[in-house]
């Protein structure tokens, strides 16, 4: 689908947890999130937290569209 | 009844002449031309009825008039197969036999077959969809390279079986099949496991049977230049849908996607408030069930739309289910999501996978 | 450790009013093991004993385990942690019933996990248990919160069906046993020269452990392996019950307990052991689900391979999908660190076999099995006599078959013929080593 998507011109971040998966299937812009059941939010913490979370690294997923690369790029994300 | 094979031959070997004749337009004659007749005589239970002359000048630079003119030719004829070549190391015939093979396979779903050797263009352009025997460099193979494929051609008109690509000699078309071996032990996963390792350690020759791949990378696509007036559009292979799954979209293998309304939304209700739900079975749903923001974060998104930071999130998000969904049907499935994409003026996508 | 099974040959199975084993046939006293089963849980509500043989015309489906029925000599449980208490594994006397299985059925309902086995016909070819008598234990039960979900844990059910296979033991106790199996696992640093010489192999297993929730998972002598790490254990635990199989993964990918009690790779790494190389044990893994997990789990299985100076290792996983990047992972680690590897696996190249085969490729992987590909579709025609209920091919979310598809129909025709992907077949793809299916290109 990321391949798609990118061919056809739409710059595309893909927010994944298997990150070898994402490189694999040749997302250029990948951003890690924390689990397969729950990518955005650990359900076994607070609310708020989940939500700190999920807002940075959406964020990050956001600047990552419009930040220019020359290759397979995984952002940091920083929690 | 013996079956009906059309067969495609260019302007050398239809003994019309070289270069200088290379520009001749298709026609059509009855029956068996050149190297066809060794063609007929290998067929088992089927004969050569037509065979089909075209200069590689004229299919190479018309090609799209060159495949309509041949299929306008052969639709009113009985057809049961249809034989290119072989091109040997003709670069320009073995393009032309490859493109001509697409082309009656795709319109009338009959076998095509065709033969040239490995150090021609025709080889990667077509391997992936028509059958393509290893051939010799030079006519003079004609008499190794026309009974490897038509032994083939004959099985399988004959709906028998057939060996695989490596057994009957054409190029891997990257299309897998389960075979069942014979039930004895040594042909046993264990056992050719087993083997397999004692080969490497006695760094004696041995063969994966599965060849992995050099991976193939897509040019990156340009960044959106300002994302305060951007749209950006949320696409998952998580499965979230809404609670009746009106898609029927299935648990794994999908076939089929949905797009939902979101543009009234701030946040996606959960399964218990009749909201949204995953449907994907290959991970744990009870997270995504009780917040389906977790997979598709419609919250987050709205947060920086309403700081200023996002321009737009688009109105609908498109969801399917990943586990176990081929890469052809996902491409399928997001070459069919692009339209209404485009139509949204989208700028950018963020995919979420589980 | 030193582990003997010793073999009694079931040449037929009958149900009767009391429990015997003569010239080969297996009586079952069919109402005391259901009374001793209903009595041991009364989760369940509904449970009866079919017996299907090889070459029956006889279709199996939602089949949900198959179990190996043992008596352990000494009387400790056959499944510690699970049918009794957490005892050592792994040595000592066994006694199998050969040549036949207990099959866990479900009576109405099904979930992803649960498979088909044809006993025969063309479908008998798809699934190794068509060769064996299938005891199978057909049920219901009350646990009405999982009633209706894809996922189940089939608790009730599956417990039955490990307490059947040491209550059907117990009857051959004192039968002598035709042929013996001796698997010996000396202590590795206690090894002679000869043995020290040769070079060291391992089998690194990846058993399932991908659903958080507990309840779902392979269990090793009882205990999630959601909630383990990996370790270093003797091939004879294994063997010997120490894990059993869970009830999450499509059908066609797991590991049953049958084949854990009999794992064909270990078996055959037994062969030429001591000959050709000194194998030095089972490294156990898992497959969890977060990427971080997955690290974690691949650089302890290296750094126990390292440390046990492994040179060659055989790999497998007992899935696939998001499994394939334990499973890679830990072939490229260990190819890494110079030992030289095997893996083996099903693929997923979908129904018309163009798609990826693993979802993580690399290059590294230069030695590769495969079993099978979980989306081939197979259809054939109906049975004389299902066991179990064929509507929950349709129903129930099973991993190979549906209840709609606006070409194919649903699964499970009115007529009794069904159509699904080989994911459906109960072990199907026997990635543990009964499987005589191999990938080859067309």
């Amino acid at each position: 689908m990321v391949k798609v998507f990118e061919r056809a011109g739409f710059p595309v971040v893909h927010m994944c947890n298997l990150v070898p998966v994402s490189t694999t299937v040749g997302a250029n812009r990948i951003v890690p999130t924390i689990s397969i059941p729950y990518p955005l939010g650990d359900p076994n913490t607070p609310k708020e937290e989940q939500w700190k979370l999920r807002y940075h690294r959406v964020g990050v997923a956001l600047d990552a569209l419009a930040t220019p690369i020359t290759e397979q790029t995984v952002f940091k994300v920083k929690i | 009844m013996p079956k009906s094979v059309i067969c495609y031959i260019n302007q050398f070997f239809a003994g019309v002449g070289g270069e200088e004749k290379a520009g001749i337009e298709p026609y059509i004659v009855e029956g068996t031309l050149g190297p066809t007749m060794a063609i007929d005589k290998a067929l088992k239970d089927a004969n050569v009825t037509y065979t089909i002359v075209c200069g590689d000048n004229f299919m190479g630079s018309n090609t799209e008039e060159a495949v309509d003119r041949i299929i306008k030719m052969i639709e009113d004829k009985p057809m049961d197969a249809f034989v290119a070549g072989p091109a040997f190391q003709a670069g320009r015939y073995t393009v032309a036999c490859g493109a001509i093979c697409k082309a009656v396979q795709e319109k009338f779903h009959v076998p095509a077959v065709t033969s040239f050797n490995e150090e021609t263009p025709g080889v990667d352009m077509y391997k992936k969809d028509v059958v393509i025997f290893k051939g010799g460099n030079s006519a003079a193979k004609m008499r190794k390279d026309v009974p490897k494929m038509i032994g083939y051609l004959n099985k399988v008109l004959a709906g028998e079986p057939t060996l695989g690509a490596d057994a009957e000699g054409y190029f891997a078309r990257g299309m897998r099949k389960e075979v069942f071996l014979e039930n004895k032990h040594e042909n046993t996963a264990a056992a050719r496991g087993v083997d397999m390792l004692l080969k490497k350690i006695k760094g004696e020759p041995y063969q994966t049977e599965l060849v992995i791949p050099k991976r193939d990378v897509v040019p990156i696509a340009d960044p959106i230049a300002d994302l305060s007036k951007a749209t950006v559009a949320l696409v998952t292979s998580g499965g979230i849908v809404p609670v009746d799954n009106p898609d029927r979209i299935q648990s794994a293998s999908a076939t089929r996607w949905g797009r939902y309304d979101i543009s009234k939304l701030d946040a996606l209700p959960n399964r218990a408030s009749n909201g949204f739900k995953t449907i994907h079975a290959g991970y744990d749903p009870a997270a995504a069930d009780a917040d389906p923001n977790v997979c598709v974060p419609v919250d987050a998104m709205r947060a920086y739309e309403k700081e200023g930071k996002l321009g737009h999130l688009h109105e609908y998000f498109y969801s399917t289910v990943g586990t176990g969904t081929t890469e052809g049907e996902a491409a399928r499935m997001a070459s069919e999501m692009i339209p209404f994409l485009k139509e949204g003026h989208v700028d950018g996508i963020i995919l979420t996978s589980t | 450790m030193k582990l003997e099974i010793g073999n009694i040959h079931v040449k037929d199975v009958v149900l009767g009013s009391e429990n015997s084993f003569a010239d080969g046939v297996l009586t079952i006293d069919k109402e005391a093991a259901i009374s001793y089963l209903k009595g041991e849980d009364d989760h369940i509500t509904d449970l009866d004993i079919v017996i299907a043989h090889p070459g029956d015309d006889t279709r199996i489906v939602p089949v949900i385990e198959t179990i190996e029925p043992r008596v352990r000599m000494d009387g400790r449980t056959l499944f510690p942690g699970v049918t009794g208490d957490v005892v050592p594994a792994g040595d000592g006397e066994l006694k199998a019933l050969k040549d036949c299985c207990v099959t866990v059925v479900g009576k109405e309902w099904g979930s992803f996990g649960d498979g088909v086995i044809d006993m025969g016909g063309e479908g008998a070819k798809h699934t190794r248990w068509s060769e064996i008598i299938n005891i199978c234990l057909v049920g219901d039960t009350d646990e009405e919160f999982e009633r209706h979900e894809q996922q189940k844990c089939n608790h009730a059910l599956r417990w039955a069906g490990h307490r059947f296979a040491e209550w059907l033991g117990k009857i051959v106790k004192d039968v002598e046993a035709e042929d013996t199996e001796t698997y010996v696992f000396d202590p590795i640093l206690k090894r002679d020269a000869a043995r020290n010489e040769l070079p060291n192999v391992a089998i690194v297993l990846q058993p399932q452990s991908q659903m958080e929730a507990l309840g779902y998972n392979d269990l090793w002598y009882g205990w999630d392996m959601n909630k383990f790490l990996p370790t270093y254990v003797s091939p004879t635990e294994v063997f010997d019950g120490a894990i059993i199989s869970g009830s999450f993964m499509p059908a066609s990918s797991k590991w049953s307990t049958y084949e854990f009690q009999n794992f064909p790779l270990i078996k055959e790494l037994y062969k030429h052991d001591g000959v050709d190389y000194n194998f030095v044990g089972v490294i156990m893994s898992n497959l969890n689900v977060a990427l971080e997990q997955k690290e974690r789990s691949a650089i302890m299985v290296r750094d126990m391979a390292i440390n046990l100076g492994v040179d060659y290792a055989i790999v497998t996983e007992e899935g696939y999908g998001n499994p394939d990047t334990d499973y890679v992972r830990c072939q490229v680690v260990l190819e890494d660190a110079g030992i030289g590897v095997v893996g083996v696996s099903n693929e997923s190249d979908g129904r018309t076999g163009v798609g990826q085969p693993l979802v993580v490729l690399d290059e590294k992987l230069n030695a590769l099995v495969s079993t099978g590909n979980v989306g081939e579709l197979t259809e054939l025609p109906a049975c004389k006599t299902v066991i179990g209920n064929l509507e929950a091919m349709n129903r129930d979310g099973m991993s190979g078959s549906w209840g709609y598809d606006e070409v194919l129909g649903k699964s499970a025709r009115d007529d009794g013929s069904i159509i699904m992907e080989d994911n459906n077949w109960f072990c199907g793809d026997h990635i543990s080593g009964l499987s005589l299916k191999t990938m080859k290109e067309f």
